[in-house]
């Protein structure tokens, strides 16, 4: 990881109190939010995990208890500029239908007073960093897909480049194939920026995948485990979280393995670009013994598989073969790669943050680490 | 419409519910009370003699009642018939028409009929007034068969039912509450028009508002302009309880 | 003598009558429009507020405008004051019913999402909620527009400006040669009047409203 921006968060002795209601919603809670980590929220719904966050940019005000951010004693704060400091993004990104895409991601800027090339400077960066065309800029949020909308929330949320992220369950609105992308991408916006973040989930899985840390939230927030996702896999604290955890814990390991944790085949699949000739593929794949090709594009990224049967009434390389289904980058999880690899019916495409061709996955080396993995299981169990 | 506005409209009705009846006692009851305890000349003495009110009052609910029948009589058939397949290219036509005699003034309307036809009395009031009133009735009675869920039609048609047995078992009952509201709306218009009639002869309680304003005695004026509020908000509140009493029980 | 020879006679006082009429119900819209949006911010946030503030606007509407009209002479007397008070009041309920229409329609998330990122009450009020709500709000104020429309030409009854005055005139020479002429150049002058102002909205919703939200 690189050299993070992000600031440490402390809650002490945080409790809510809703007036009328005799249990509080949040119940004396203490914790240490590393800088420059993402720490993951997780518990069943209706456990206090939201109104914990949401006392960190006090949307709701703590009734008893301190928050600090970089030592800095965030209930002394003016609320609103606190805000301006903490990026926030939510559940179907909350973007504003009236306002461009460009208009939202300017708004904190804007309310920051940057003038106003500083601001579409900024955008234009925001927009890029989340991995949209600047043709994205003047749409509005109507017309984008779920996913593109939630990475406008993300660029909204990080546009002025706060120390400090909230994300709350982002990402659960999307389907699961969008939602597994996002997830990727975050943690390469991640591994970039560095800032500190506090992510709300109740999908396990997902606090596995993208927490540094995970506190695993009871009732009224009680910290019920508060550790790296490998302790709390290897050994959860109590009944309730193993519960939480279920079952299949050495699979699941599947999502703590990334990628770039295994061998990724750098040369197993023949490739061309789009402009080369038909003849000279045939060759090149004849000389191989394969059937398979791999056709990319100006940027050097994966567009069309090509069998050898295409080729031969083939002209161009341009339209041939059928299209690149799921591809995984070096930041996906082992399980990501398992379910695109099932999906293809082949080898998977790895590739890089820009979208790049690396290499391929294939199965045998998964089922090679879960064999590995199962042993190990075996050892700790036994 | 979300649950939340839904619920901050529903609140609302209750309230008239029970604060309008209040109201227009305490309305009809002081202004009564105010011009009988004053010193009245014997112009006020006549046109406030309790049996001219009466008659007033009773001249105005039989113009508004006689309109609403008519509004009843012509523009619920009409709606239903522009629903129709075969009729269904004179709907927007006949919207169309219904919505710029909407914006023409009530008191034109009712001048020209007058002016056209130089009739007086009841009908020369009743006659534009119910023109005038039409559209709230004609627009909900189409809007509501149109909203009916071409779904329950398709089910209608499937278990055998005929043409006409799925308009009335299917599409009216279910238009019910929006024709009710159109009603309501056209009953409340035409008590308020009814007010004009007096320009025409026709009567009513406008007749006091004239009278007081033509011979200046703000008594006669102020009690035939509270009793016509009080008549107003008592029939809206009539057509209130009809709403809730006479739409269909499901879908309440 | 034909309408149009009448209308063509009379084209100058018609025409300031027109304007007369226009600009008096554009006015009393406008002090409308400000009121009752002002009127619904207030309420919005409380059932009970926005429960009482549509009932009592709603009754006002019940209220026959000519019995208003005749209420309002003895206090105000006559011409432009009673006009104006009957125009407003008769105008604010549409735009204080969908004032809180508009604005209790905007998504939580959105208004939570507005907060978060730092703006402030005023800010989230005025730049995003009453924007989300204000294809509501126009639509409203549109509607009061026609009311007023009707209602102004019953105020002529009161000496009120406008074109309500051909009409009552026509009335009162009832049998004279030019009466029908009179009140149909009045009545058809505020159709037309109520239609070119209604095609104005249509341009004013196309300018003001976000095409992020259009229908």
């Amino acid at each position: 990881m690189t050299e993070h921006t992000g600031v440490e968060i402390r809650l002490d002795h945080v409790t809510k109190r809703y007036p009328g209601q005799e249990a509080p919603a949040v119940d004396d809670v203490s914790m240490t939010l590393p800088a420059g980590r993402i720490t993951v929220f997780v518990g069943p719904s209706g456990c206090g995990k939201t109104t914990t966050m949401k006392m960190i940019n006090r949307l709701i005000e703590p009734t008893s208890g301190t928050i600090t951010m970089g030592g800095e004693d965030v209930l002394s704060m003016d609320p609103d500029k606190l805000r301006r400091r903490i990026g926030y993004a939510i559940q179907q990104a909350g973007l504003f239908p009236h306002l461009t895409v460009a208009q939202n991601i300017g708004v904190v800027p804007g309310l920051l007073g940057w003038d106003k090339s500083r601001v579409a400077d900024r955008v234009r960066e925001m927009l890029d960093l989340v991995g949209l065309d600047d043709d994205f800029a003047g749409r509005f949020p109507r017309s984008l897909s779920g996913g593109q909308q939630q990475r406008v929330g993300v660029a909204r949320a990080l546009a002025a480049d706060p120390p400090v992220l909230l994300m709350d369950e982002p990402f659960g609105a999307v389907d699961p194939i969008t939602r597994g992308n996002l997830q990727d991408e975050l943690l390469n916006l991640q591994s970039e920026l560095g800032k500190t973040i506090v992510f709300v989930t109740h999908d396990f899985d997902e606090a596995v995948k993208l927490g540094d840390r995970i506190a695993v939230l009871g009732p009224r927030s009680r910290v019920l485990q508060y550790d790296t996702p490998e302790a709390i896999l290897a050994n959860p604290a109590d009944d309730t979280v193993a519960g939480f955890v279920g079952a299949g814990a050495s699979l699941k390991q599947l999502t703590l393995l990334r990628v770039r944790d295994v061998e990724v085949d750098r040369d197993s699949a023949v490739t061309a670009s789009a402009v080369d000739s038909v003849a000279d593929l045939r060759t090149r794949m004849t000389g191989r013994g394969a059937q398979w090709a791999l056709v990319l594009d100006r940027r050097n990224r994966p567009s069309r598989w090509v069998h050898a049967r295409d080729l031969a009434a083939a002209t161009s390389l341009a339209a041939v073969g059928k299209p690149v289904g799921d591809s995984v980058s070096l930041k996906s999880t082992l399980q990501d790669a398992l379910e695109a690899i099932l999906t293809e019916g082949g080898n998977a495409v790895v590739t890089g943050s820009r979208g790049e061709y690396l290499g391929t996955i294939g199965l045998e080396t998964v089922t090679a680490v879960i064999a590995r993995l199962r042993d190990e299981h075996a050892e700790v169990e036994s | 419409m979300t649950a939340a506005v839904r619920a901050k409209a529903s609140r609302a009705d209750r309230l008239r519910l029970v604060g309008q009846p209040v109201a227009v006692l305490l309305l009809v009851g002081g202004v009564l009370l105010w011009a009988a305890t004053r010193d009245l000349d014997s112009i006020e003495k006549v046109n406030l003699a309790p049996p001219k009110i009466v008659r007033d009052t009773w001249d105005h609910l039989v113009i508004s009642v006689v309109v609403t029948a008519l509004v009843v009589v012509v523009a619920v058939p009409l709606g239903i018939a522009v629903t129709r397949r075969w009729a269904r290219w004179a709907a927007p036509i006949v919207l169309g028409v219904a919505t710029v005699g909407q914006a023409a003034p009530s008191v034109g309307v009712l001048v020209l009929f007058f002016l056209w036809t130089e009739w007086e009395g009841l009908w020369a009031a009743v006659l534009p007034i119910a023109l005038y009133s039409l559209l709230p009735v004609l627009r909900n009675t189409v809007v509501g068969i149109r909203g009916v869920d071409p779904a329950l039609v398709e089910a209608g048609r499937g278990i055998g039912m005929s043409a006409g047995a799925v308009l009335r078992r299917i599409e009216l009952p279910l238009a019910v509450p929006l024709i009710l509201a159109g009603l309501r709306t056209s009953l409340v218009l035409a008590v308020g028009t009814a007010t004009l009639a007096a320009f025409v002869n026709g009567g009513g309680l406008g007749l006091l508002i004239d009278t007081g304003y033509k011979l200046n005695r703000s008594t006669v004026l102020i009690t035939g302009a509270v009793l016509a509020v009080g008549l107003a908000l008592l029939v809206d509140w009539l057509g209130a309880l009809a709403e809730r009493s006479l739409g269909p029980k499901g879908l309440r | 003598m034909s309408l149009w020879e009448f209308i063509a006679q009379r084209w100058d006082r018609l025409l300031p009558e027109a304007a007369l009429h226009a600009s008096a119900v554009i006015q009393c819209t406008a002090i409308a429009a400000v009121a009752g949006v002002a009127l619904g911010v207030a309420v919005y946030r409380s059932p009970t507020g926005s429960a009482l503030a549509t009932a009592l606007t709603s009754a006002i509407l019940t209220v026959p405008s000519f019995a208003l009209l005749g209420l309002l002479i003895p206090v105000l007397g006559l011409g432009v004051p009673p006009t104006v008070v009957a125009l407003v009041l008769y105008a604010l309920l549409p735009i204080v019913r969908n004032t809180i229409v508009g604005l209790a329609g905007v998504d939580p998330a959105i208004t939570d999402a507005a907060r978060g990122i730092g703006m402030n009450r005023l800010r989230v009020l005025t730049r995003v909620e009453l924007r989300l709500a204000w294809p509501a709000i126009l639509a409203g104020i549109r509607v009061s527009t026609q009311l007023l429309m009707g209602i102004a030409a019953i105020a002529a009854y009161a000496k009120g400006p406008g074109l309500g005055t051909e009409i009552f005139s026509g009335l009162a020479r009832a049998g004279s040669a030019n009466a029908t002429n009179q009140a149909l150049a009045g009545t058809i002058g505020i159709v037309v009047l109520a239609l070119v102002v209604d095609g104005l909205y249509v341009l004013v919703a196309r300018l003001t409203v976000s095409r992020g939200i259009r229908d």
